[in-house]
């Protein structure tokens, strides 16, 4: 990993006598999305609010684009994007004139504002929303608007919490386009939620149960770790299934009889095996192949099954 | 600080708040509306008020005693002729007080050494009015009864105090004393109830931590809170000024001017309680809860409709505690007794003590981080 750009060492948060974050060590490379996963309660907000100066820490060092967040939280402001879970636009004005407000208090306007906006506007379908009031808007498009303004001032780093929640299923994979086009353009995202589906869309996980880090990976390493992996289906008739069998043991795998064919278990979906499949279609194009994903909801009940234990 | 960052946050909070029917209207009807209320309903003023009389002495000076009471407009006396009567005239509610004028009053008058004595009568149940109507009566009986008693000279410390209300306040009306505290009153609780749940709907709109990860300075954003509002009740002022003028008929005695700046003053003050009280309350409810409870002292303790000096000593010294009994003794100063700086400057400094704590507070309270 080249030089995070967020790291944390020890991070801790009490409250009372009781630990929402304890000794936390993250560390997020520049330009990739960081998801932080953990269930309600887990202390995902409570650290995302500690990595951008709202919540002084207990313990613990926060670095964010090589500033001491505890000692200067003031000096992140101009870097970084943030979006709360809820989405922070004042009601009663309209979108443009949230446009205007936070615009105003980065210090964009004129033609800076006019260009930037304009192009926002664009990317996130807004067009038709800019004159509403967001009381008014229907929630994707009000997260979406939530989200262009938290990157209005071109943020280097956003941090969005739970960005997603009661918002559709298709809205919410517009939504994480976009994020992933931020992070193409070099945004580093760090991003809470609780729908662990989502963690395919990023490029590493921090999964966080009690305060504490269970899991810390890329989320295929997860799945190789803590799923049976993936079960490959090949379909087809009784009399062409032993020449199959040859193609696929040949590759190197072990193969299974199921009732509609044949059956594959893999850890991950290397190059080889796809190669492998794709010269028994080529040789039995009435083959019919299924992959099966192991779901993150499998892969996070593993790890934090005491079995699994430890890191990852 | 930067002045275009807070001009932003200024024009935002303008903006919403002109643009919220619900709180134009408390804005503009609770102030109105509590003026008038008080003003006209509770006024502590006594008139037309039935007055029993027994006048056992029926001599010219006695008749004359209850001419002048009849002519000041404050009682209506109603003649009874036995003492009987005069009870059930009590206990039916036909009076609430009644005066006894004993068959020696011109005697007495003539001896020249006591003054003149009457006996006053009244409805101990109806304690508050009892008790505001036998005020007047005494003063009026014993300003009547002085006259009376030496036409020609009055002597030095004869109805002293009956003398000095009458240079302020010549036709004892209650309305200007009522006027005059009814800004303490709106100026306290409308300004801390609008401030806290303000800010505590914006907090849970989420809004408030989004300007804190902002360049905006935790000062700017308190400013760009304060000063909007600061302004708008400082216009509430200047309305109720003209409308307790125009409707009323009560304009202030001394400078309009030191009275609108005591109470732009006085309201930064409860904006700084009002912050205060948002940075305990988690929900909208309980900040309407706690400036209730805050509210409840306010109306008993600060002078606004019972005087303090009839409380006892250590509810006196309790009274000196809130700010809006400095306050309400400063707009009575100014309404009532044209006062100026000269003899407001205790009541003036106290309230700058408190302006300083309190604001200091909530500037704290503000800027700190959880």
């Amino acid at each position: 990993m080249s030089d995070p750009i967020i790291r944390t060492q020890g991070l801790t948060r009490r409250f009372g006598a009781f630990t929402a974050v304890d000794a936390l060590d993250i560390a997020v490379a520049p330009g990739t999305i960081h998801a932080f996963l953990g269930a309600n309660g887990s202390g995902k907000s409570t650290t995302i609010r500690m990595l951008i100066g709202l919540l002084r820490p207990t313990a613990g060092s926060i670095l964010v684009d090589g500033i001491d967040v505890i000692r200067h939280p003031r000096r992140v402001r101009d870097r970084i994007g943030y979006m709360g879970q809820r989405v922070s636009l004042y009601q009663g004005l309209s979108l443009r004139e949230n446009v205007e407000f936070y615009a105003g208090l980065y210090g964009l306007a004129g033609g800076e504002l006019e260009w930037r906006w304009g192009v926002l506007r664009e990317r996130f379908a807004l067009g038709e929303a800019e004159a509403e009031r967001p009381e008014d808007l229907p929630g994707g498009l009000r997260q979406r608007a939530g989200l262009a303004l938290a990157t209005l001032h071109r943020p280097r780093l956003l941090f969005l919490d739970e960005p997603t929640a009661g918002v559709d299923l298709h809205s919410r994979a517009l939504f994480w386009e976009l994020i992933q086009e931020e992070a193409a353009a070099g945004v580093t995202v760090f991003v809470t939620t609780h729908f662990l589906e989502e963690a395919d869309y990023c490029d590493w996980v921090s999964f966080i149960d009690g305060g504490r880090l269970v899991a810390d990976a890329p989320p295929e390493a997860l799945r190789r770790r803590f799923s049976a992996g993936y079960r490959i289906a090949v379909a087809l008739p009784a009399a062409a299934r032993a020449a199959a069998r040859a193609v696929l043991a040949a590759g190197g795998h072990a193969v299974e009889e199921s009732a509609e064919g044949l059956r594959v278990d893999s850890p991950e979906l290397a190059p080889r095996l796809l190669e492998t499949l794709a010269q028994l279609v080529a040789r039995h194009p009435e083959a019919r192949v299924g992959i099966e994903q192991p779901a993150m909801t499998d892969v996070f009940r593993n790890v934090l099954a005491p079995a699994a234990g430890g890191r990852a | 600080m930067r002045w275009r960052r807070l001009r932003t946050l200024l024009v935002r909070e303008g903006r919403a708040t002109l643009r919220d029917p619900f709180t134009i209207t408390i804005l503009v009807a609770v102030p109105l509306v509590a003026l008038l209320a008080f003003g006209f309903v509770l006024s502590t003023e006594v008139k037309g008020l039935p007055l029993a009389v027994l006048d056992a002495s029926d001599t010219p000076a006695s008749r004359r005693l209850i001419a002048d009471l009849a002519a000041q407009g404050t009682f209506v006396p109603r003649r009874v002729v036995t003492r009987a009567a005069l009870e059930r005239a009590l206990v039916g509610g036909a009076v609430s007080a009644a005066l006894v004028v004993p068959p020696d009053f011109d005697r007495a008058r003539a001896r020249g050494a006591d003054r003149p004595q009457v006996q006053l009568v009244y409805d101990g149940a109806e304690a508050v009015l009892a008790g505001n109507a036998e005020g007047y009566l005494q003063a009026l009986v014993e300003a009547a009864g002085a006259t009376l008693a030496r036409p020609g000279a009055p002597r030095a410390g004869d109805g002293v105090t009956v003398a000095e209300r009458a240079l302020f306040n010549p036709t004892l009306d209650g309305k200007p004393f009522m006027v005059a505290g009814t800004f303490g009153f709106v100026l306290s609780f409308l300004t801390i109830l609008i401030t806290a749940v303000s800010i505590v709907n914006e907090r849970l709109g989420g809004t408030f931590e989004q300007l804190q990860v902002t360049p905006a300075t935790s000062v700017e954003i308190l400013l760009g809170k304060v000063l909007p509002m600061g302004a708008i009740f400082t216009l509430d002022v200047v309305l109720m000024v003209v409308v307790a003028g125009v409707v009323l008929g009560v304009w202030p005695q001394g400078s309009v001017l030191l009275f609108v700046g005591v109470s732009a003053y006085y309201v930064s003050i409860s904006l700084a309680a009002g912050l205060l009280i948002s940075a305990t309350s988690e929900t909208a409810n309980e900040a309407v809860q706690k400036t209730v409870l805050v509210s409840v002292p306010l109306v008993q303790l600060s002078g606004f409709i019972f005087p303090i000096r009839s409380m006892p000593i250590p509810f006196q010294w309790a009274t000196t505690l809130f700010p809006a009994t400095h306050y309400i003794a400063v707009t009575r100063g100014i309404y009532l007794r044209a006062e100026g700086l000269t003899t407001l400057w205790p009541e003036l400094l106290a309230l700058l003590g408190f302006g300083v704590v309190l604001i200091g507070l909530a500037l704290r309270t503000m800027g700190r981080r959880p």
